[in-house]
């Protein structure tokens, strides 16, 4: 286990190294800061910052309600914050006259439910966004959706409806469709958590994958599997607060906060 | 051991052969009713018109046989004692058929402007009530205007409509002044109202069918429409709808039903559709009983044609796992 995250470790720097040469310095890729947001009375977040450098995999954990879903809900404008920024790379995410369709072409998200366009094929789920936002022909659409399924390991299912496929087929055409849209960063918002467990593994090794390949990822997910092989940071939400941020091993091992310890302690026992 | 088993009958054969026969005769009876009423109608608009044949609106086959046979058979009902019941239902029928004969060219004639009046009314219709749901649904502050318009339309009766139409004079004068309107094959203006009032009332139920069918479209689908940069509406007009047309099809098939026989509200404003040709040759021959028995079938033979085109048009796009016709499709 512990080899595994040490070479996934060394690609993922690899290739922020890569990136940051190129083009942006030393900036992180998402930036957030101070980030309030309420519903009615209730704060679910209370001031955020946080900064997710260009092929890190950061992975939000906590408590139900602790506010990890709306926060990266708010990464990609699904939910507005009331105050406080979000940047990726240059771009104000948050900003009034930033327009959010174009924000979300370089954000994949997916969803804990799935949400697979049920009309349409595994193909044209992934083809519909490429069609109408990218603005790609049929042909190269096609193309393209297939070398995304052939990616998930599911080029022979191109043609089967959502109802027509596992759990697990389809949250890997919903990571397809991401995908395809050539994200600079991909949310997962609990994305295992519908599944059998046996069906989780089919979408944690595409997963890890993604990761391999250098992915700049904010993963919300209680599958701690994943957290110890594939996170970079790890950061403990609590009460709409960040409550510790580390890499693995410390978190797992070595928490500062007894808050963080008792989470760990009660999801070990689940 | 079963009396089939015993007389060496496949039962599960029988069942297919007398539902095959079903079938074959349905397929029959539709291709002679469409049969009979399309040909009538381009004879009335061709050769009827140019003074080949007997004439537009005239008949082909004489009922005179008809009437002759049941006449005698009424003659002799009296000296047949105990046959005379049976006797006398088939005069009745063979009076019913020179009847049909002699009125299936007003039926047809009629049938023509009901068929016209309810199908571009749908369709017309259909174009206001898809807006009209979808600003409903997701119209936020404007949600109201949709909310006014259904429940105005849907909360007054459809003859009033009519009339409040027919009889308002801008409207009347307005379409008088058009100079194509009652020109050749252009109807009169009466016709023009009753397009207007049933698209707009048809559009009033269809928007709330439509209603129904997209609250019942998973919220998720359009958050991950927007999630790959879709609008909201292009997530609307690529996402939801598409699926909610699909769970609608079946609700939406019985507004056409409905529309098909409350067009007959139309022959109340002059237009010259079925109920009203029926309801004058009736007033003026006082056979009431025949005649609206007849053009009842009519009414049937129109309505079972639009719900078996329906049927194919729900089978012709199912999907996997939407609306209704999931179970259908297996096996």
């Amino acid at each position: 286990m512990s080899d595994r995250s040490k070479t996934t470790d060394g690609t993922v720097r690899e290739r922020g190294a890569d990136a940051s040469e190129s083009a942006r310095g030393t900036e992180p890729l998402l930036r957030i800061e101070d980030v309030h947001k309420s519903y009615g009375d209730e704060e679910v977040l209370r001031g955020i910052d946080l900064e997710i450098d260009r092929g890190d995999v950061e992975v939000l954990v906590g408590p139900s309600g602790s506010g990890k879903s709306t926060l990266l809900r708010c990464l990609n404008r699904l939910t507005e914050v009331d105050s406080g920024h979000i940047y990726l790379g240059e771009t104000e995410v948050t900003a009034p006259d930033t327009d959010p369709n174009a924000v979300r072409q370089q954000i994949g998200m997916v969803f804990q439910d799935i949400n697979l366009f049920a009309h349409l094929t595994a193909r044209k789920n992934v083809t519909l966004g490429l069609r109408k936002v990218r603005g790609l022909s049929a042909a190269e659409a096609r193309q393209r959706a297939d070398s995304e399924l052939d990616r998930v390991g599911l080029a022979d299912q191109a043609d089967s409806y959502p109802a027509q496929l596992s759990g697990g087929q389809k949250q890997r055409v919903g990571i397809a469709r991401a995908l395809a849209m050539d994200p600079e960063v991909m949310l997962f918002d609990e994305p295992t958590s519908a599944l059998d467990p046996e069906l989780s593994n089919e979408v944690l090794e595409v997963m890890q994958g993604l990761v391999a390949e250098g992915m700049t990822m904010v993963v919300v997910t209680h599958e701690m599997r994943f957290a110890r092989g594939g996170a970079s940071e790890i950061t403990f939400l609590a009460d709409g607060e960040i409550v510790e941020r580390g890499p693995p091993e410390t978190l797992f091992e070595n928490p500062e906060h007894e808050r963080t310890k008792q989470f760990f302690e009660s999801i070990r026992h689940e | 051991m079963s009396v089939a088993d015993a007389l060496g009958i496949d039962v599960g054969r029988l069942r297919e052969s007398t539902d095959d026969l079903g079938r074959v005769a349905m397929v029959v009876a539709g291709i002679a009713f469409w049969g009979w009423l399309v040909t009538r109608w381009l004879y009335d608009w061709t050769l009827g018109r140019w003074g080949i044949g007997p004439g537009a609106g005239e008949n082909v086959l004489s009922p005179a046989p008809f009437e002759q046979a049941a006449a005698a058979l009424e003659g002799s009902v009296v000296a047949l004692g105990p046959v005379r019941l049976p006797v006398d239902w088939l005069a009745t029928l063979v009076d019913g058929v020179a009847l049909a004969i002699d009125i299936a060219p007003a039926l047809a004639t009629g049938a023509w402007y009901t068929v016209v009046l309810t199908t571009v009314a749908i369709v017309l219709g259909f174009f206001i009530a898809v807006p009209m749901a979808v600003l409903r649904v997701y119209g936020g502050p404007f949600r109201w205007i949709a909310l006014t318009y259904t429940e105005l339309i849907r909360g007054t009766p459809l003859l009033a409509q009519l009339f409040v139409l027919y009889y308002t004079p801008y409207l009347a004068l307005w379409l008088n002044d058009a100079s194509v309107v009652g020109q050749g094959f252009v109807p009169d203006y009466a016709f023009w109202i009753a397009i207007i009032g049933f698209t707009i009332n048809g559009s009033a139920y269809q928007a709330e069918y439509i209603r129904g069918a997209l609250e019942s479209v998973d919220e998720g689908q359009l958050t991950a429409a927007r999630a790959i940069g879709l609008s909201k509406l292009e997530g609307i007009r690529h996402v939801v709808l598409p699926q909610t047309l699909r769970y609608a099809i079946p609700a939406w098939t019985n507004e056409l039903v409905y529309l098909i026989k409350y067009s007959s509200l139309a022959g109340f404003i002059t237009v010259p559709e079925l109920y009203y040709r029926a309801s004058r040759i009736a007033s003026s021959t006082f056979e009431y009983t025949p005649i609206f028995t007849l053009l009842a079938l009519v009414y049937l033979g129109i309505v079972l044609s639009a719900t078996n085109l329906m049927d194919r048009v729900e089978r012709r796009y199912a999907v996997p796992g939407i609306g209704q016709a999931e179970g259908r499709q297996q096996g």
